[in-house]
């Protein structure tokens, strides 16, 4: 694990971090105008566009983990524990809903909707353990 | 466990930033330290220690260090 302190660490994240989102924001895009371009877009090129825009999300995930691995113990301790409690509610919310869609209660849901629940989860817990603590700062 | 950072930190006259600072953490790192909702791991208990040279048990103390005593 490479020695850096939590404000570089921080640091080096946001200066991947806003790339990664060009290039994602172009991918995105870009993919769509370019498909939009065939009537009906051949499957090769509709699977390697696809995969060009999820590729950036994969970006993001692997920054968030270098971040965990050079932030400090607190910080590395409060987001892998809001990691893992957004993993499971995305889990269990997969579950109860597989269940329900069984029994033809709810509609199919688009699995695309997964990571932003996830990632959406995770952002809530994080921001509340946080704020938990966050009072008690003394300037 | 109970500690004396907050103490030894208004003896400086350091802000949790600027012990933070000092130490390459968060100032939420600080605050979870001094109000004894985050125990620090080895290597930062010896940071912290030599920041403000004392030993690790004069700034720490798990509630059984008075059993020690006791058995001496």
């Amino acid at each position: 694990m490479a020695e850096v302190t939590f404000r570089e660490a921080n640091k080096r994240y946001r200066r991947a971090f806003i790339p990664v989102m060009v290039v994602y924001t172009i991918a995105v895009f870009g993919g769509s105008y370019l498909l939009k371009q065939f009537e009906t877009p051949p499957t090769w090129l509709a699977a390697i566009v696809a995969l060009i825009m999820a590729a950036p999300v994969g970006g993001v995930l692997w920054l968030m983990w270098r971040l965990s691995r050079e932030t400090d113990e607190y910080t590395r301790q409060q987001q892998m524990a809001a990691m893992a409690a957004g993993g499971m509610i995305t889990a269990f919310f997969s579950v109860v809903w597989g269940f329900l869609e069984l029994y033809n209660v709810v509609p199919s849901l688009w699995t695309f909707l997964v990571g932003p629940i996830f990632f959406l989860s995770y952002g809530l817990i994080y921001c509340v353990s946080r704020r938990s603590f966050g009072a008690g700062f003394e300037k | 466990m109970i500690n004396t950072l907050r103490e030894l930190r208004a003896e400086r006259g350091w802000s949790q930033g600027d012990l933070a600072d000092a130490l390459g953490v968060s100032r939420q790192s600080i605050n979870a330290l001094e109000t004894g909702k985050f125990d620090p791991s080895l290597p930062l208990a010896f940071r912290i220690a030599r920041l403000f040279g004392k030993g690790i048990e004069d700034i720490f103390d798990d509630g059984l260090g008075h059993m020690k005593k006791a058995a001496e």
